[in-house]
Order: C-alpha cells, then structure tokens, then sequence
C-alpha cells in the first residue's frame, strides 16, 4: 500500500459507510418513499395477480378551439409524468378541481398554444388471465371544465 | 485475537487499490451528472414552474426546511451543478467540489423525487458522489495504491448491491414469498412495454421465469463485495446484460445504477491502453501492457483468464 489510511481516517469512513448501509436496509425492511434516500426498494415489488388487472392513466384534453385528444402524460406536456399522476389520482378523483393545475402547466410550457379548457383523467383497464393480457378497457376518474 | 479480524476488516473496507482507478470513476461520474440532469431528472425545471401545489417535499427537504423550488433556485441549482461536475471531472479540487457536486446533487434528485414518484436508481450514484469526494487528488495515470481510493469504490460497490439486494428484500416485504409466480413482468410490459416486451407478453412463462431469474441474481449480489477481482468483472457484466434486456422490454434504463457499477473495473488499465492505441511507435514492452486491459475492459467477449 503506497498511501495507507490511518486507523481514524478509517474509522469515521467505516461508520459513515454502515450508517449509509443501515439506513438504506431500514429503508427497505420498514420505511416508506418519503424516507429517500433510504426508501424502500420497491419498484416493481408489487405481486401483481396473474389473474388481476393493469391500470394505466391517461389523459384525454379539450383545447380552445374544441379539438379533443390524447395528451402524453410527461413533464414537458403537462408538468407531471404518468407516475406521478397516478400517485396522486385519488387525490384527483376526490378534487377533480385540482386537474386545473395540469391545464395551467400546459399553458405555462406551451403558451404559443391554445390553452386547455377540459381535462379528463381516464384509467385504461387491462385485464389479465394466467399472466396473458386481454384487450383494454378505459374507465373515467376525473374530469374538470374550464369555469 | 481481535487484531488480525481487524486488519482482515480494514483490508476489506480500504482495499489498496490505484489511484487512477478512482480517478476514472470519479470523472465518470462527474460527467454522468450533467446527462442525468439533463436527461433523466431534467423534470426538475418544468416542475419549478408548473404549480407549487403539486410539490409534495421528502421528509429530508421539510426536516431541513427547505421551500418549494421555484424556476430561479433549480437554475442556479443546475449551474452550480454544472460547475461542479466539471470542476470534478477536469480533476481539480476533488475534495471541495466534489463535496459541493454531491451536495447539490442531493438536492436536485430530492426534488425531482417531491413530485408524487421516486426511483431507486438514484440511491448509488448520491452515495457514490460523497464518496469519491472523500478522496484527495488523484491523476489518471497515477499508479499509487490508496487505501481512500479503496474505501471510496468500495462504498460505490455497497451502495450498488444493496440497490440490487435490498430489491429482493422489498419484492419480499411487499410482493410476498409470492412475487416471483406473479404477473409483474406482464404488467410492466403492458404499461410501458416496447414491440420486444408485446412479443414476450405473449409468453407468460418466459416472463414467469424471468421473475425468478431477477429475484434469485438480486438475492446473490452481495457475493460480489467478496469474490475476485475478475469475478466482480463478470458480475457486473451481468448486471448490464440484464439492465439492456430490460431496457429493450420496457425502455427502463437504471443508467445512474449502471453506471456506478464502473466501481467493480480495473478501469486503470483504460487510460494506458487507449494511449497506448494512439501511440504508434509504442515500444514491445508498452503494447503488451496495451493489449491487456482490452481484453479486461470487455470480461464478457473474451474467455476467462486463469
């Protein structure tokens, strides 16, 4: 060894590395996503029934001029992507006034464009049996008009 | 006999290891920074200025009080950011703007996590940036071994297996004994699965297979802080190997946990083998040392060596 450590140097490096260590195994042993970053380890930690079902947001938006279609839900079109609207779609079918607020992100990244004046915020529902997909259905959450 | 389980534990922990391997990582990951800012966290900026109603803080920025961002404070986040990364990868002041990288860093991913979603990609490269900003200056080319250098890619190594261990422990915890004969591989494929990914849905077996095979090379990683150099090689190959194949399934990267496998390379042996490339009146002697590291930067192509 050209250059060693001496045994304090060492030490607090020791400590600091196990407390890291610790936190991120509390993290995934007991703790929730609001504790990142020691959050549980938990993407794709979910058992999904073979027999269950899919669900995926979607979004569907009338503009100004009443042309009514399909928004991708990322952060350059509404300010929020699919997961994050989908952690909080309950809050948005208990308030649907709250999907203003992506019709006031689209117009504040897009204000060359006509601004939106209705939101719709729809589940695509996909049933499965033994682990196959079957075909689609879509089911309304929320929707909010422009006053 | 507490002194030689010690010094078996220190060589563990702070392992002789090249400068100019940490010196590697550490610009890697400097350099990594700036994409991932720009690309895979860059939700930042438009959240800024979307509406503060939607920013729902960590525990970590409401514990240290920290408001919601606005556009001015992610841009001079984002500057700072960029200063620092390239100060780190250009290889001056390892130590303070190291510090202040992975600081700002921090910052910057717990926001972009204050939006309702985090992702566990993130956890090994925010390690890794403290950690290497543990180490003081450290060249390219320098062959010194330094037991901080050792340390430092050490504990990138932890924070990547615990990343990969410590998703079985959650598959567990959350998805039961049961996950693996579940359907999760076939819902991620049906909510963000590529032609590839439509065509394995329609295999549910294969995908079945697939669950075990993840939980069960999860489960094993740990191995990988205790094995031979070469084996750390191979294994990080594998790991790549599986973040590609899930990347061609479901567009889902982990690039910042990809990355920091880096730790597990002999990534000394690049520099002398790319100038030694580029040189061409290389002497004999120096083409043989050139030859080397190709074949070790590349485990998976080349048969395993004794």
């Amino acid at each position: 060894m050209d250059l060693p450590l001496t045994r304090r140097a060492l030490l607090w490096r020791g400590v600091a590395l196990a407390a890291v260590t610790a936190g991120a195994a509390y993290g995934s042993l007991r703790g929730v996503d609001d504790h990142w970053p020691f959050a549980p380890m938990s993407q794709f930690a979910f058992r999904t029934d073979p027999d269950g079902e899919v669900r995926a947001a979607f979004v569907m938006a009338v503009d100004a001029r009443g042309d009514r279609r399909e928004l991708a839900l990322t952060n350059e079109t509404v300010g929020m992507n699919r997961a994050e609207v989908e952690g909080q779609l309950e809050g948005f079918r208990s308030r649907p006034e709250r999907l203003a607020a992506l019709a006031d992100a689209w117009a504040a990244l897009h204000p060359d464009r006509p601004r939106l004046v209705r939101v719709e915020l729809l589940e695509r529902v996909t049933r499965m049996r033994g682990g196959r997909l079957l075909d689609p259905v879509q089911e309304p959450v929320a929707a909010w008009g422009a006053p | 006999m507490g002194r030689p389980v010690t010094s078996r534990l220190e060589r563990w922990l702070a392992p002789a290891v090249p400068l100019a391997r940490l010196a590697v990582v550490r610009r890697l990951l400097a350099l990594f920074v700036l994409a991932d800012i720009a690309l895979l966290t860059a939700d930042v900026v438009p959240h800024a200025k979307g509406p503060d109603e939607l920013y729902q803080p960590l525990l970590l920025r409401r514990a240290l009080d920290l408001p919601a961002p606005g556009p001015a404070y992610v841009e001079g986040l984002a500057a700072v950011l960029v200063v620092a990364a390239l100060v780190v990868a250009v290889g001056r002041l390892p130590r303070l703007a190291g510090a202040v990288l992975a600081v700002a860093f921090l910052d910057w991913v717990s926001i972009a996590f204050s939006y309702g979603k985090i992702d566990h990609d993130h956890f090994a490269l925010v390690v890794g940036l403290f950690a290497v900003a543990t180490v003081g200056p450290a060249g390219l080319r320098d062959p010194r071994t330094s037991a901080a250098a050792g340390f430092a890619l050490r504990a990138v190594q932890v924070a990547c297996v615990a990343t990969y261990f410590l998703s079985a422990v959650a598959k567990v915890r959350f998805g039961g004994w049961g996950w693996a004969t579940g359907a999760t591989f076939a819902w991620a494929m049906s909510r963000r699965g590529t032609q590839l990914g439509d065509v394995l849905a329609q295999f549910p077996w294969l995908l079945r297979a697939g669950q075990w095979g993840v939980l069960v090379m999860e489960a094993l990683t740990p191995a990988l802080l205790f094995v031979r150099a070469r084996w750390q090689a191979v294994g990080a190959t594998v790991l790549v190997g599986f973040h590609l194949a899930t990347w061609a399934a479901t567009r889902i990267h982990f690039l910042p946990l990809v990355v920091c496998l880096a730790a597990f390379l002999p990534l000394e042996r690049i520099v002398p083998a790319v100038t030694g490339l580029r040189r061409r009146r290389a002497t004999p002697r120096r083409a043989a040392d050139a030859s080397r590291p190709a074949a070790a930067g590349a485990p998976a192509c080349g048969p395993p060596r004794a």
